[in-house]
C-alpha cells in the first residue's frame, strides 16, 4: 500500500487563484483520506536565482513568505472541513536554486526529480501558474510533465481573470504608453508640424488614454519586456511578408490554372502561444497567408480552413507558430516541436478516414495537386 | 536614370498590385463556396493593395504623405485577417458546410 505514490506536487507562484487551488487539493486530499490513502501534499516553490546570487535573500524571503501564507491557508482549509490537521502531509520546499533555470524542460526536470525523491506521482497545477517572468508557458510545461509519467491535473478554478480579460483596470504604465503612443501617432501623422500639433496632440492623447486605458493591454507594459517584444515583432514582419508572397503566388496559381484543383479542408490544430493577444496575433498571420484561414478559435484549438495541401503542410509545421512564441516569449520559446510531431494536428472531412477511420493521418497522401510547389519549402 | 528606374518600378508595383486584384476577383468567381472565397477575397486586400501603395509609397518620395501609405498598410494588414475570420466564423456557425473535392454542389 505505501508502495504507491501517494503525493502531491504543487508548484506554487504568487497568482490570483492560488488560494482556489489550495483549496482544491485540500478537498482532494481530504478525499484520498476517506479511500483509506494517507495523503502527502508538497507545495513547491521554483526557484527563479541562485542561491549565491547577490540580492537572493530577498527572493528566497518572498518564496518562504508565500508558501508560509500557502500552508495557513491549507491548515484554513482543513479546520474548515473538520478534519484533523495532523492527517494530510503537508510540505513545503523550495528547490531549484542550486542554477539557473530556462526552457520548460528544465523546469519540468526539476520537478520530476523531487517527485522521485518524494514517492509522488501526480502534478496538480495552479491554471495561473506562470515559469519565471512569463519567459516561459503552461502549456509546453504541462506537455513536458506529461511526456515524463506525472500525472497533470489543472486545477478547476473560477478565473476571475478569465471573464475580466478584455477589461483589466488601468495602471500608470499602460496609461503612459497608450499616451505616448497615440501622441507619436498624432504627430507621425501631421508630419511633426509645430506648437498648433503638440497642444493638439497631447489634448487627444489625453482623450485616448483615458478613454481606453482599460482595454488596450492584455499584460502591463515593462520597460525591459515591451520594447524587446516590439523589436522581435519587426523581424516578425518581413518573414510574415515573405510567407504571404509564397502562398499568394500557390494560391495565385490554383486559381488561373484551369487544370489545378483545390482540395480543400477544414483541419484542427492546437497551439501553444498562450490565449488573449498572442493567440489572435497567430489567428490572423494564419488567415493573412492565403489558403489557411482561421475560422474558429476556441482556446487554444484553431480550426483553420486550408485551401490546397501545400497551405495545410505548411500549417502542420508550425512555422508560424514558433515565430509568435518567438516575438511573445524570446528565442528560448521558439525552440518547439511542429503540431504535426506533437500530434496536435486533425484534418477533419477527411474522405480516406471517412472508410477506414484509423487512417487520419492522410494530410501527405491526399493527393499531390501541387507538388510542384513543395520545393519552395526547402530555402529558409 | 534614377528616374527611370523609379518609374519602372512603379509600373512593375502598379501591375503586380492589379495582377493580384485580378486573381482575387476571379477566384471569387471560380471558387465553389464560402470559405474558399474568403481566402482569396484577402488576396486583394494583402498583395494587391500591399504592391499599389508600394507604388503610391515610391511615386510620392520622401515625405510625410509616405509614411502615412504604409500605416495605412500596416491597418489593412491588422482588419483583413479580421474581417475574413469574421465572415467565415459567421458562416461556420451557420452551419455551412465546406466544400470538398467529390461534393457535388458548386
Amino acid at each position: 500500500m505505501t508502495d504507491t505514490p501517494a503525493g502531491v506536487i504543487v508548484p506554487v507562484t504568487r497568482s490570483v487563484t492560488l488560494r482556489q487551488t489550495v483549496g482544491y487539493v485540500i478537498q482532494r486530499a481530504l478525499d484520498q483520506l476517506a479511500d483509506g490513502e494517507p495523503p502527502q501534499i508538497h507545495f513547491v516553490f521554483i526557484a527563479s536565482w541562485r542561491a549565491d546570487d547577490p540580492g537572493s535573500t530577498a527572493d528566497r524571503k518572498q518564496a518562504d513568505e508565500l508558501l508560509e501564507q500557502v500552508t495557513t491557508w491549507s491548515q484554513f482549509e482543513l479546520e474548515a472541513a473538520n478534519a484533523d490537521p495532523d492527517s494530510v502531509t503537508i510540505e513545503t520546499a523550495v528547490i531549484g536554486d542550486d542554477d539557473y533555470r530556462f526552457s520548460p524542460t528544465d523546469y519540468a526536470d526539476l520537478l520530476t526529480e523531487y517527485a522521485e525523491t518524494h514517492n509522488s506521482s501526480h502534478v496538480v497545477i495552479d491554471p495561473e501558474y506562470s515559469l519565471v517572468g512569463h519567459t516561459t508557458l503552461l502549456e509546453p510545461f504541462e506537455f513536458e510533465l506529461q511526456q515524463r509519467d506525472l500525472n497533470v491535473t489543472e486545477a478547476p478554478v473560477d478565473r476571475s481573470t478569465r471573464r475580466g480579460r478584455l477589461v483589466d483596470p488601468g495602471s500608470p504604465a499602460r496609461f503612459l504608453t497608450l499616451f505616448g503612443g497615440s501622441f507619436l501617432f498624432y504627430q507621425v501623422l501631421g508630419g511633426f508640424s509645430g506648437l498648433f500639433d503638440i497642444v493638439t496632440g497631447v489634448a487627444t492623447a489625453l482623450i485616448v488614454a483615458i478613454a481606453l486605458d482599460d482595454v488596450s493591454f492584455y499584460r502591463d507594459p515593462t520597460l525591459t519586456g515591451s520594447p524587446k517584444r516590439l523589436l522581435r515583432a519587426v523581424l516578425y514582419v518581413p518573414y510574415l511578408l515573405y510567407e504571404i508572397i509564397v502562398s499568394n503566388l500557390v494560391v495565385a496559381r490554383v486559381i488561373l490554372d484551369p487544370r489545378a484543383d483545390i482540395d480543400p479542408r477544414l483541419t484542427k490544430i492546437r497551439v501553444f502561444v498562450g490565449s488573449g493577444f498572442p493567440l489572435a496575433t497567430l489567428a490572423n498571420s494564419i488567415t493573412l497567408t492565403p489558403g489557411t484561414l482561421t475560422v474558429k478559435a476556441d482556446d487554444q484549438e484553431l480550426y483553420v480552413h486550408s485551401l490546397v495541401p501545400f497551405a495545410r503542410d505548411g500549417l502542420f509545421d508550425g512555422a508560424l507558430e514558433r515565430w509568435v512564441r518567438f516575438v511573445f516569449y524570446g528565442r528560448e520559446a521558439a525552440r518547439f516541436p511542429s503540431p504535426l510531431d506533437r500530434g496536435d494536428t486533425e484534418v477533419l472531412q477527411d474522405p480516406a478516414a471517412a472508410d477506414p477511420p484509423e487512417s487520419a493521418s492522410a494530410a501527405a497522401a491526399d493527393g499531390g495537386v501541387d507538388r510542384g510547389v513543395d520545393t519552395q519549402e526547402g530555402d529558409r | 536614370m534614377i528616374a527611370t528606374a523609379r518609374i519602372g518600378l512603379i509600373a512593375v508595383f502598379v501591375t503586380l498590385g492589379l495582377f493580384f486584384t485580378f486573381v482575387s476577383t476571379a477566384g471569387v468567381i471560380r471558387l465553389p463556396d464560402v470559405f474558399s472565397r474568403a481566402h482569396t477575397a484577402s488576396q486583394a486586400d494583402t498583395l494587391g493593395a500591399g504592391f499599389t501603395l508600394a507604388a503610391v509609397a515610391l511615386t510620392l518620395g520622401w515625405q510625410s504623405a509616405t509614411v502615412k501609405t504604409v500605416l495605412l498598410l500596416v491597418f489593412i494588414f491588422v482588419t483583413n485577417p479580421t474581417a475574413a475570420h469574421a465572415i467565415a466564423r459567421a458562416a461556420y456557425e451557420e452551419g455551412i458546410e465546406p466544400w470538398t473535392t467529390g461534393d457535388d454542389r458548386r
